[in-house]
């Protein structure tokens, strides 16, 4: 109210003026007046649409548009950090069903400050967290496993005695944090994790998966400028985060083009498959391979040590054509049993299997984050996608970025004609944009024809997965799936396996991951070989004792995929049985758990998946959160493991930290995923870690001493820090979107300013006519 | 306001000629938007009266009741900060229509108190003008529809986008949120939001054990 009137009375004296300069002329005053007139018009008409563009266009940020404002390092209000360098030694043994790996890092402060350093890790989905050691000098500190808050707490006061200590926590639940307190300038800080994860089969191939990027997610606005305003401080504050967790999940992204690959790692994988050993080989690095019998090998990487920049993925057969169909495997920890059991369903060549023709939803992501190869590896795989229908079955396209087009009103039969208009449809699709995943997800699970049972209604959704609103998602999907299937084709180097996984699992269908163009034809082929031929429906697992198991829904399996059950039962005895339909036809295995073999970790895969099925009954409603984490927190502090309540957390009790020497929280950068834009062929600092080797040597864990050195040796450790940067405003974008806020003010001060204007226009106007009249006069 | 008396038509000796007639428009069009900005504060302020009867009536009869007839929306809380000397009745809901009339408590955040993220938006011209006057350690008092009286106090407050707040529902502990439009004194609307982060306050926290959360709440 009051502005309006303030802007009369700084109007006011204008008024002579204006009028000095154009009174006498009636025709420029009436001029003015029409210019006035339309530009008034031109503001009126403009506004709804400028809010309009403010509301629905967020800027985005390709990888490629981030050369100029990548975020690199973030400081501690206005001093600047070199970052800590980090190695890391991964060292996978895989013992049949399990594979047990040590990741090792070594961190290293360069800087003269002390520092914490806040790692980031991705870790595999299933993957069970429950050892955390930490050499300092010569001793060996190992963690405890408690509550999150407590952890936290123990941790934050050892951070401020100056003791040094390291924290273990869950973010997601592939994604943990690992923070050191209280590196000393030039010191070096050894830290160990161990993690227990299933072996995966699919047909005859098995497979392990090392993640070793976090990639930057994109959500509906990658960029977030946040200013933190104190109240207390007045005005313009610093800046900071609304995220409380977005630091943790989103460390500074390097540009490959300005910094050498930092982080580099070493992998190892003793390689114990339990059976003759065929194949065996790596997705995307150089190994060389150690055969020391012949249900044995030792991988390691051919370059010795790479970059931080993409997943690492070991895939095996067994050596003889047959396929050991069946595994059963047990372990005793504490007073209980656990049981990991794997069956391969018969192939019934002979059964009469009409296969029944499918109604396929292709869905593809052409959004920003898509772009690169990624964009190219997902067209790839939908034109073979639609090269493998045949004319019984009937489809559709939808593709999305924050707008979206479904390419036909409704599904078309798979004709020469419908194919051919989309593929020019793919083949024209650019990335560009957010990624508005839900509204994509609604139109292809919309089904019009639900009463028909004839047509399988399958969604195939090509993404990577990079977006913030996951729950919205999974509730999405669980309430609208119907009769249809959702099949999750994760696309790119880093696709997220969380949201596939259990966006798959909610949908009832399976999770391909394909992580280059190569893969395509590959991966698709086989999950095409899936879709076209769903082999077991109707699954159940009875114990004749009583057991806990997991999963408890089992899902359909397709040809060459096992049955996987992992149980905890009160005594080895009895039998397990699974049941299905193969077809039209009943198939029963009854398996006498007495005869199982000894295996490794068993418990830990069986507490992370009853975790998981928790996670799973809270997204699908069917238990409230408490219970969930009443549940999840039971589960992990019994069996030792990281959970999303739960951290591990190691203390060195001696002091290291002189008292009054200032610590500097910063962050280890990491490096963007292979593969995007962004990314070219690393130039590489020869420069090497100062480490005291001495001062561990003896400390280390058995054998972990000489893989530690050799990742010294190679020497791409960069020790030369970045050049000081200033604090960065930017983040990149939370890895929750969050709550989207409604708009929060009203036109009226507009409106009335508006009119205010338009008052002192008339009556302008009025005097100037009364001149002129003057004036004639 | 001194040009309100200004065109009559008295003052005019001719038949009116361009320029007046424009003037005229002017006048009439200045009139309308004006009389358009000063309505929505009048409907803003006129509509918390009869939230507040709303609410009384709702807090009395134990179930939602609608401030009046055609409303879309209805009172679920009454926020208070004591030490502004505030107040406003929070409705369901945030879409436009209901922000017209009071703060709205957006769609899928949980009541305030309970575990979880309760989302309060308002317009920065309106109910949360005082928004900018509140600072950390202030007491937010929140007296839900079921009568029960929850407190919290600010532990922080930021500005972020509209479509990115970072906000999440489902967050551990029990957090409100007031959320207006940034910048506080911005004539246009913009991406960004105020967002004033407050926490249960601890006394609450110990009476929250002694009743756990999900058992009904007594409306007594």
């Amino acid at each position: 109210m009051a502005y309006p009137i303030q802007q009369s009375a700084m109007n006011a004296p204008r008024v002579g003026k204006i009028l000095a300069i154009l009174a006498r002329p009636p025709a420029v005053a009436i001029q003015l007046m029409s210019l006035i007139v339309l530009a008034i018009a031109a503001i009126l008409a403009a506004l709804p649409r400028a809010r309009a563009a403010n509301e629905i266009a967020p800027v985005y940020v390709t990888p490629a548009e981030m050369h100029s404002g990548a975020l690199l390092l973030r400081g501690d209000g206005d001093r600047n950090v070199a970052a800590p360098l980090v190695a890391t030694d991964v060292d996978v043994t895989v013992s049949g069903p399990t594979a047990r790996a040590r990741v090792t890092q070594l961190f290293h402060n360069p800087s003269a400050g002390w520092v914490e350093a806040v790692y980031v890790y991705p870790l595999p989905e299933g993957g069970a967290v429950d050892t955390l050691k930490m050499v300092v000098g010569e001793r060996i500190i190992v963690g405890d496993v408690m509550e999150r808050k407590s952890a936290k707490a123990i941790y934050e006061q050892a951070k401020a005695a100056g003791q040094k200590a390291t924290l273990m926590e869950q973010e997601r639940p592939n994604i943990f944090t690992n923070s050191v307190a209280n590196i000393g300038p030039g010191d070096s800080v050894l830290v160990q994790i161990e993690y227990q994860e299933p072996v995966h089969q699919s047909g005859n191939q098995y497979s392990l998966r090392i993640p070793l990027v976090v990639a930057p997610r994109y959500n509906p606005a990658p960029v977030v400028q946040t200013v933190d305003l104190k109240p207390d401080s007045q005005g313009w504050g610093s800046v900071a985060d609304p995220v409380p967790d977005r630091d943790r999940i989103t460390p500074p992204v390097l540009d490959p083009s300005v910094d050498s690959p930092i982080n580099p790692v070493a992998i190892t994988v003793r390689l114990q498959a339990g059976f003759p050993l065929g194949e065996v080989k790596s997705q995307h690095h150089g190994i060389t391979t150690d055969e020391t019998s012949n249900d044995t090998r030792v991988i390691k990487l051919s370059d010795k040590v790479v970059p931080a920049d993409r997943d690492f993925e070991l895939t095996w057969t067994p050596a003889a054509a047959a396929v050991p169909s069946v595994g059963l495997f047990r372990e005793h920890v504490a007073d209980a049993d656990y049981v990991l059991a794997f069956v391969t369903p018969p192939a019934l060549a002979d059964a009469v299997q009409q296969p029944r023709p499918r109604e396929a939803v292709f869905v593809i992501d052409n959004s920003g984050s898509m772009g690169g190869t990624s964009i190219r590896q997902a067209k790839a795989s939908l034109l073979y996608a639609l090269g493998r229908l045949k004319p019984t079955d009937r489809f559709n396209v939808i593709r999305f970025d924050d707008t979206m087009d479904v390419l036909f009103p409704d599904a078309v039969p798979a004709d020469a004609e419908h194919l051919d208009r989309a593929r020019s449809f793919v083949s024209a699709l650019e990335a560009r944009g957010g990624t508005e995943m839900v509204p994509a997800m609604q139109a292809a699970l919309t089904d019009r024809r639900g009463g028909e049972q004839d047509h399988l209604r399958q969604v195939i959704f090509l993404t990577d997965g990079e977006i913030g609103n996951e729950q919205q998602l999974f509730d999405t999907i669980a309430a609208m799936r119907g009769r249809s299937r959702v099949y999750m084709v994760g696309i790119g180097s880093a696709p997220n396996t969380f949201l596939m996984t259990r966006a798959a699992e909610i949908g009832r269908g399976t999770f391909t991951h394909i992580g280059s163009v190569d893969q395509v034809e590959e991966r698709m082929r086989a999950l095409f070989d899936k879709l076209e031929n769903p082999i077991v429906t109707g699954l159940t697992a009875t114990y004749s004792d009583t057991a806990d198991t997991t999963p408890s829904a089992l899902p359909d399996l397709y040809r060459g995929e096992p049955v996987v059950i992992a149980a905890k039962v009160a005594t080895l005895t009895g039998t397990l049985e699974i049941a299905g339909r193969i077809g039209d036809r009943p198939w029963l295995v009854k398996l006498p758990l007495a005869n199982a073999a000894e295996g490794k970790g068993l418990s830990k895969l069986w507490a992370r998946r009853k975790i998981a099925d928790a996670e799973v009954a809270r997204t699908l409603r069917r238990a409230t959160p408490e219970e969930t984490d009443k549940r999840v927190l039971a589960l992990a502090l019994d069996h030792h493991l990281v959970s999303r309540l739960t951290s591990l957390v190691a203390v060195d009790t001696t002091p290291s930290r002189p008292e009054g020497a200032h610590l500097v929280r910063t962050e280890l950068p990491l490096n963007l995923p292979a593969g995007w834009d962004f990314g070219k062929v690393f130039g590489e600092r020869p420069a090497r870690p100062a480490v005291r080797r001495d001062d561990h040597a003896e400390a280390l864990p058995h054998g972990r001493l000489d893989v530690q050195l050799a990742v010294e040796k190679a020497g791409p450790v960069p020790t030369a820090p970045p050049a000081p940067r200033t604090p960065v405003v930017m983040s990149i974008k939370a890895d929750k979107s969050g709550v989207t806020l409604p708009q929060g003010a009203t036109d009226a001060e507009l409106r009335m300013m508006l009119g205010a204007v338009m008052l002192i226009l008339s009556f302008l106007l009025l005097v100037l006519r009364r001149l002129g009249i003057g004036l004639a006069k | 306001m001194s040009a309100l008396p200004l065109p009559p038509a008295p003052t005019l000796r001719r038949p009116p000629r361009l320029p007046t007639a424009a003037a005229a428009i002017f006048a009439l069009v200045g009139l309308v938007l004006f009389g358009q900005g000063i309505w929505i504060h009048a409907k803003a302020l006129l509509a918390q009266v009869l939230l507040e009867r709303a609410f009384a009536a709702s807090l009395a009869g134990g179930r939602d009741v609608k401030p009046w007839p055609w409303a879309d929306t209805w009172p679920v809380a009454r926020v208070e900060v004591p030490r502004l000397h505030r107040s406003a009745i929070v409705l369901a809901g945030s879409s436009g229509q209901a922000l017209a009339f009071g703060p709205g408590q957006v769609e899928r955040t949980p009541a305030a108190g309970e575990p979880g993220t309760t989302v309060y938006a308002a317009h920065r011209d309106t109910h949360f003008a005082f928004l900018g006057d509140v600072r950390t350690g202030d007491e937010i008092r929140v007296t839900r529809r079921d009568g029960k009286v929850v407190s919290f106090h600010v532990t922080g407050t930021s500005v972020v986008r509209w479509d990115a707040s970072g906000i999440d529902a489902d967050a551990d502990g029990r957090q409100l949120v007031l959320t207006t439009c940034w910048p506080l004194d911005a004539k246009f609307s913009g991406p960004l939001r105020y967002v004033v982060r407050a926490e249960l306050s601890d006394e609450q926290k110990s009476n929250e054990a002694a009743h756990p959360p999900n058992s009904p709440v007594p409306t007594e």
